[in-house]
């Protein structure tokens, strides 16, 4: 372990990091909000100087080419708590406490959208574009926003690349690791500018069409208004932004593939998109019936809101075109299933992802055709090729850990605010950086009223879960601080 | 008055006609180079010495013992060294043939001597993807050709045969023409068929089909109306493909559309067999004993692919091979084919088909009951003397051995109108079918024939020569 190149890429990041944390500046002066404009700089000052003082306590070495497996790891998952820590700054200055803060900073950048905020007309514009611009930065993952504009990434980004997005795939879609980074960063902000453009058009602000456009694209769920997407109550923006939240739980590289190099096929042809399609509509109509018959809304209505809601669930968004919270069992139940499933592998979403649900789906298929015929050698198939043993074993592994760390972190919650509904939901809501789950932690309401330890685990979810739980769980073992 | 005539297939090859294949006048001596004195080229060799000039290139100073009783020359040195070639004269080769067990030397071999002269090459591989970059309709898209004449994978063209024989149920051999509209089909007469002990002209045959000859104890005929059929008898059959169906369907009472196959052994034949099956829609069982190339197919096919050996009767029980429509044993060991072949036909099995690479066990194979045997050198061996003939021969099929042909016959413009009775053919010849335009006719006596049908004319070998001489002046 080498202290002092990870104190370098570290500070290099953080002073990066800073340098954005100026941007709501601009919003503040656009915005008239003066008084916010303070908040930021101090915020900005201190993550720069933070920056400057570990790369002058590493040596101001920048050559980061020999990063080791573990030093990857450790950068990756440093930067995600410091960043969050960092942003977490602007909101001491409104009257949140340290904890509150550092959950709305880590729910931010971690695109979980849980918010601990119980009045929102407390708070100035500058507050909530912050808390939206985050989300956007972690939407695409920050390592991998630094390894498309910072040079001295070039090499090691491969290491920390694939250490933040750990999904069974590594799709590059061009030789250069930072040329990819580039490339998705790419899609990532023509779809955010075409999102607020739409947006713009049917009717919102300026100001609340780019805070949702953040969000959108970051599968993040913040928004502005105190009642979500429901409290603009119009038609229009409801479909924009679930045609926007579904594009941000596809793959994006395979969107870039779509849009920029012009080759559908591969998009239309992987398995894993297929299957996204299919479960969204399915699950959509089914429950577009359950709102049509229990509830007795119109089809109109259903069908909008059975689509908004699944596609904001599925791909982690957790955005509300209404309050489901209130809707009957059986559509609250297809709601957590879909909890469960989360968004495309490469994509803003985060959860279990959908390709490993395909492939748990086709190991059992494989164990049970294993008993029928012993000598036969069934390999398990992704889009038409073979998943190999160490993946598998690998996405075994996640889902493993996924189920012992919800069931562990569950009955915790449970036992500390002694309600079921709060500790599992919650935990999956947080683990799956979805954000609102039901009840009093629901889409209208706030997570704000839970204890102090309640809000310390969800904060390690809500990291553990972006990170894909494997940065996290390597350093426990104590080889990971040896010295190789 | 023009004839056109055309030899384009043969079959069968491993009982060398005894008859005068290549007496004919415009069949004329070929110079032929053979590169590598490997089985492959001892195959070819043996087989075209007798009507050919032969010389063979080879890496090593003497020639292994077998080819000493063959009438050829020898030439130490490599098929890819200008001075080696010059030396076996290959300035008056016509054709070049390639067929080390190395696919880049033969490649190498077929360039140089295209450097030199310009014979027609012929490259043996046996690799995937070497064989893919040679074919000609593919290399078309890139800058620069291969500039190779004739690509030969025997293995492939070995799946191909097997194929079209699975295809048609219970036929022992099969031939296309004119692009699968004509069909000729081999069969063997079993006691319980309602042909068994039946004159020709007392059954009633489908439209379209006519028998053109009769296998019985290795010795073909050609019947007419009054012949009896024997049980184990061979016979073949010339039909359009629809009456053809219609024969066997009355033929052989049980549904004959194969739905299920398992082929032992996974090799290349195997691997490729399997693909073109999954292609057809039929369900197919793997069975393969290297555990690697288990995963290599498992992740290459969507069929079963079981780990096991083909001998292993427990397997082969309890995955219900028994009650396979068919069975492929393509093994690369022949003994193992044997016993995998009459293990499954004691499950019940009733069509097995069986790769052989030794061309003596092919008659050992079908003594001891296995109906159909494959080898892919013969295969190989059947599509070159395609390539020779179609420059300059005139039988389309070679069946039973060589014992009978089927010719193809372009009448010329000035033909004048006759009726087949009128035709005075030989008594064992029989016109199978008519091409007029773009229609088959299925002749009979009364049929006439008329200047530009193109006819295919089934006879014995030593017929042919008075048979051209009927439709020459």
């Amino acid at each position: 372990m080498k202290n002092h190149m990870i104190a370098n890429a570290l500070g290099l990041i953080l002073t990066g990091f800073g340098v954005i944390l100026l941007s709501p500046v601009v919003v503040a002066l656009m915005e008239k909000e003066y008084s916010s404009i303070l908040p930021f700089c101090v915020a900005s000052a201190i993550g720069v100087g933070l920056g400057l003082l570990l790369q002058w306590r590493g040596g101001w070495n920048h050559n980061f080419d020999r990063i080791k497996r573990n030093e990857g790891l450790l950068i990756v998952t440093l930067t995600w708590i410091v960043t969050a820590a960092v942003g977490a700054i602007p909101y001491l200055f409104y009257g949140l406490t340290p904890l509150d803060a550092y959950f709305e900073s880590v729910s931010g950048i971690t695109t979980t959208g849980a918010t601990i905020l119980k009045d929102f007309s407390h708070y100035p514009k500058d507050f909530f574009f912050w808390r939206s611009l985050t989300q956007w930065l972690g939407g695409m993952g920050i390592i991998v926003l630094f390894v498309a504009i910072l040079p001295q990434f070039a090499v090691a980004g491969r290491q920390m690349f694939f250490a933040e997005a750990p999904g069974p795939t590594d799709d590059k879609i061009t030789p250069r690791i930072a040329h990819t980074a580039k490339a998705l960063w790419l899609i990532y902000v023509l779809l955010t500018l075409l999102e607020i453009v739409l947006l713009r058009v049917s009717g919102l602000t300026l100001f609340d069409a780019v805070c949702n456009s953040l969000t959108t694209m970051a599968a993040g769920g913040f928004s502005p208004h105190p009642q979500s997407i429901m409290g603009y109550a119009n038609p229009a923006v409801t479909w924009i932004i679930t045609c926007f939240m579904f594009l941000a739980g596809c793959n994006f590289a395979l969107q870039y593939r779509f849009m920029v190099q012009r080759t559908p096929g591969p998009l239309f042809k992987s398995e894993e998109f297929r299957l996204y399609c299919t479960l969204i509509l399915v699950l959509s109509a089914g429950l577009c019936l359950i709102l049509m018959y229990g509830h007795q809304l119109p089809f109109s209505v259903s069908i909008r809101d059975s689509f908004f809601q699944v596609i904001s669930i599925i791909t982690t968004a957790g955005f509300s075109s209404t309050d489901f919270a209130l809707w009957i069992v059986p559509a609250q139940a297809i709601l957590i299933l879909v909890m469960c499933v989360g968004g495309c592998a490469g994509s803003a979403g985060g959860g279990v992802k959908v390709v490993r649900i395909l492939f748990t789906g086709k190991f059992l298929k494989r164990e049970v055709a294993q008993v029928l015929h012993p000598q036969a050698v069934l390999p398990v198939k992704i889009d038409s090729k073979t998943v190999p043993d160490d993946i598998q074993r690998q996405m075994l592994g996640f889902l493993l850990f996924y189920v012992v760390l919800m069931v562990f972190s569950g009955l915790a919650v449970t036992m500390i605010e002694g309600n079921p509904s709060v500790g599992f939901i919650g935990t999956a809501a947080t683990i799956g950086n979805i954000g609102p789950g039901f009840g009093a932690i629901g889409p209208m309401g706030t997570f704000g009223f839970l204890s102090v330890p309640t809000k310390i685990i969800f904060i390690i979810d809500m990291v553990v879960g972006r990170l894909e739980l494997i940065p996290f769980l390597v350093m426990l073992h104590p080889d990971f601080w040896g010295k190789g | 008055m023009e004839v056109y005539i055309k030899k384009i297939a043969t079959t069968d090859f491993h009982k060398t006609p005894k008859s005068s294949r290549g007496q004919g006048k415009e069949l004329k001596k070929m110079q032929i180079i053979i590169y590598g004195a490997t089985d492959v080229g001892y195959m070819i060799a043996s087989r075209l010495c007798p009507d050919n000039d032969i010389t063979i290139i080879d890496d090593g100073e003497r020639l292994p013992e077998k080819f000493a009783n063959l009438d050829i020359s020898h030439v130490a040195g490599s098929g890819a060294d200008f001075d080696t070639l010059e030396k076996a004269n290959c300035k008056k080769t016509n054709l070049f043939i390639a067929c080390t067990l190395i696919d880049e030397a033969n490649i190498v071999a077929c360039w140089t001597v295209k450097k030199i002269s310009e014979p027609q090459t012929v490259c043996f591989v046996s690799r995937v993807a070497i064989y893919n970059n040679l074919l000609s309709n593919r290399q078309h898209h890139y800058h620069t050709k291969y500039d190779i004449d004739t690509i030969i994978w025997p293995e492939r063209l070995l799946t191909e045969d097997i194929f079209r024989i699975i295809m048609v149920p219970e036929a022992l051999d099969v031939e296309y023409f004119d692009d699968g509209k004509i069909k000729l089909l081999e069969y063997r007469i079993k006691e319980d068929s309602p042909l068994c002990n039946k004159k020709i002209m007392d059954y009633a045959f489908p439209a379209g089909v006519l028998i053109g000859g009769i296998t019985r104890d290795g010795e073909l005929s050609i019947p007419s109306g009054k012949t009896e059929i024997e049980a184990e008898d061979k016979v073949i059959f010339m039909g359009t493909g629809n009456a053809l169906d219609l024969l066997a369907a009355g033929l052989f009472a049980t549904n004959n559309r194969i739905k299920s196959a398992a082929i032992i052994g996974g090799g290349n034949v195997g691997y490729f067999l399997a693909q073109q099956m999954e292609h057809a829609g039929i369900k197919v069982k793997i069975i393969e004993l290297d555990t690697e190339r288990c995963n290599f197919l498992a992740d290459n096919l969507r069929s079963l692919v079981l780990q096991g050996d083909g001998t292993d009767l427990a397997l082969l029980e309890q995955e219900s091979i028994g009650n396979m429509d068919v069975v492929v044993s393509v093994t690369s060991n022949d003994e193992k084919n044997l016993l995998c072949s009459l293990l499954v036909k004691q499950l019940g099995v009733h069509r097995i088909i069986t790769r052989t690479n030794n061309d003596q066990n092919t008659e050992l194979f079908e003594r001891v009951g296995i109906d159909v045997v494959v080898s892919p050198r013969e295969s190989a061996m059947k599509e070159l003397l395609n390539l020779m003939h179609a420059k300059d021969m005139d039988i389309l099929a070679l069946v039973a051995g060589g014992q009978g042909e089927v010719l193809r016959v372009s009448l010329g413009e000035n033909f004048k109108e006759t009726s087949v009775m009128d035709l005075k053919l030989p008594d064992n010849a029989i016109i199978g079918f008519i091409k007029r335009g773009k229609r088959i006719i299925v002749p009979n006596g009364l049929t006439v024939v008329q200047a530009g049908d193109r006819l295919k004319i089934f006879t014995m070998t030593e017929n042919t020569e008075s048979i051209l001489s009927l439709f020459t002046p």
